[in-house]
């Protein structure tokens, strides 16, 4: 223990850690009203870490090639040790990864986290969103299945209903006329080095402008000693009397990373069909489309708004601007209450959202 | 005075948890990313004698590493590990000295495996070699 001690003081004497520890962990106070919704963030940084290791581990046995992709993929789940460990911990990933995003998104908009002066997290956090449902889409065309091989040309496909340069937008994304070899290339790419690292950076900018703005408090249970925000000048809004991030807070933290886990590790073990379907298990046919291909559960809503809309630019308009709103949400709404029961409006439009995302999902799911 | 019994009792129960964790998500990485074993088990060889002429070499693979087999001049099998013994580099053939060359440092064998020049500390491992009919056996 001394050894250790005696190594601490000789690091803390150069760097000074200890005062970024008093300034960052026990000096860094949240509202006292703070809420377990909050650790969310936390969450997803570990899911985010998890899909990283887990995917920098399949690519010591993945190839990236068409003709090799579905067998190294087998080779995986059947002959390495714990092989289908990994891989059913990267496909479960994904999938617990982007509710807890959704999650997140829904806690931030309920609470009204995103109002003013949070305009710029918000954007950065519905970047990081769009990101993450890209990397997604990427990485289902590696095991280069017949789910993933027609998942890809259906999605790919949406993109030429765009007027003018829509079909030659297809053939760019696509790297030919049809997905096949140069598809799985230019996806691999972005799966694993592009969209990681771009995501990777957005969660920095994401977190700064936590930190520079300050905690939102919610607007319910014990009322909070919060500064209050001042629109004319900068100002870090800071929670006098509040509770200290560690210990207290990073208990909830941790409590929270736990429940995650154990959802995540209960459908890795007792569930591991959940990612696949049939067609998961066969390999791509450029010449024989499955019956019945469908998306992934959280690209089913729009899914079955493409088939709703008798045109397929009208669909892909809605989803735009609906998206586009969602975006620019803190730009629309500017009163500054966040309570959600005194937003009669804003908690109608939030709930008619859900009913509808989760319609058009098991309508998608079952159609 | 009795809390402070309870806190090291609950450190130590957290720090075996979290030790235990550890353990559980290390181990599969570890057979993971462990090397296949198995493969590189010791079989025997069987290579077609009609294959190698007098005084030339042919290269394999056998038990996970690289061999030669040489035909002398009398008609004599010999088979050898090819990994030379300074830096673990493949050693060459040349024909026309009927001797071995490591193309890294210049280590140069014998015939026979023996270290004629250069910095090899040992001696080519030897494989032993039965030739039965047509078919020369290696290991």
């Amino acid at each position: 223990m001394s050894l250790l001690k005696r190594l601490y003081r000789w690091v803390d004497l150069r760097v000074g850690i200890g005062e970024i520890a008093d300034k960052e962990l026990t000096g860094y106070l949240l509202p006292r009203n703070i809420n377990a919704w909050y650790s969310l963030g936390s969450v997803l940084l570990v899911a985010f870490a998890i899909q990283v290791v887990t995917g920098m581990l399949l690519l010591v046995y993945y190839v990236p090639d068409a003709e090799k992709a579905f067998k190294s993929v087998n080779f995986i789940m059947n002959e390495v040790p714990f092989g289908w460990l990994i891989r059913l911990c990267h496909a479960v990933g994904s999938n617990t990864m982007i509710a807890a995003l959704i999650l997140h998104m829904l806690s931030t908009l309920v609470m009204g986290s995103y109002k003013s002066p949070r305009e710029m997290n918000w954007l950065s956090g519905f970047l990081l969103f769009s990101l993450v449902q890209g990397i997604s889409l990427t990485g289902y065309l590696a095991p280069w299945s017949q789910l993933s091989f027609w998942a890809t040309t259906v999605a790919t496909n949406s993109v030429s209903a765009l007027p003018v340069a829509g079909p030659w937008m297809v053939e760019f994304l696509r790297g030919g006329k049809l997905v096949g070899p140069a598809t799985l290339g230019r996806f691999f790419a972005l799966h694993v080095a592009f969209l990681p690292l771009v995501i990777a950076m957005v969660i920095v900018v994401h977190i700064f402008l936590l930190k520079r703005t300050g905690v939102s408090p919610p607007p319910f249970g014990r009322s909070d000693t919060a500064t209050p925000f001042q629109p004319e000048r900068y100002r870090y809004q800071s929670h006098p009397g509040g509770i200290p991030f560690f210990p207290n807070y990073m208990l909830e933290d941790t409590t929270s990373i736990c429940i995650y886990l154990a959802i995540f590790l209960g459908v890795v073990f007792f569930w591991p069909s959940m990612p696949f379907t049939p067609d998961a298990f066969v390999p791509a046919d450029p010449f024989k489309t499955p019956a019945h291909i469908k998306p992934e559960w959280y690209f089913l809503a729009n899914y079955q708004t493409l088939k709703i809309f008798p045109n397929e630019l009208l669909g892909l308009t809605v989803q735009g601007a609906a998206m586009t709103f969602l975006a620019l949400l803190p730009f629309a709404d500017r009163s500054p209450e966040r309570h959600p029961l005194k937003r009669p409006l804003f908690l109608t439009l939030v709930v008619g959202g859900i009913l509808l995302w989760i319609a058009l999902t098991v309508w998608g799911h079952f159609s | 005075m009795d809390s402070e019994g309870r806190r090291k009792f609950l450190g130590v129960c957290l720090a075996g948890t979290a030790a235990a964790a550890a353990v559980a998500a290390g181990y599969p990485v570890f057979r993971y990313l462990a090397p296949r074993s198995g493969a590189t088990g010791l079989q025997k060889l069987v290579i077609s004698a009609a294959d190698l002429h007098e005084g030339e070499a042919k290269f394999f693979e056998y038990g996970g590493s690289s061999a030669v087999l040489i035909k002398t001049k009398g008609g004599e099998m010999v088979a050898l590990s090819a990994v030379c013994t300074h830096l673990g580099c493949i050693v060459q053939w040349v024909k026309e000295q009927q001797h071995f060359l490591c193309p890294c440092h210049g280590g140069q064998f014998a015939i026979d495996g023996t270290v004629l020049a250069g910095p090899p500390p040992k001696p080519l491992a030897r494989i032993p070699v039965t030739v039965t009919g047509g078919n020369i056996t290696i290991g």
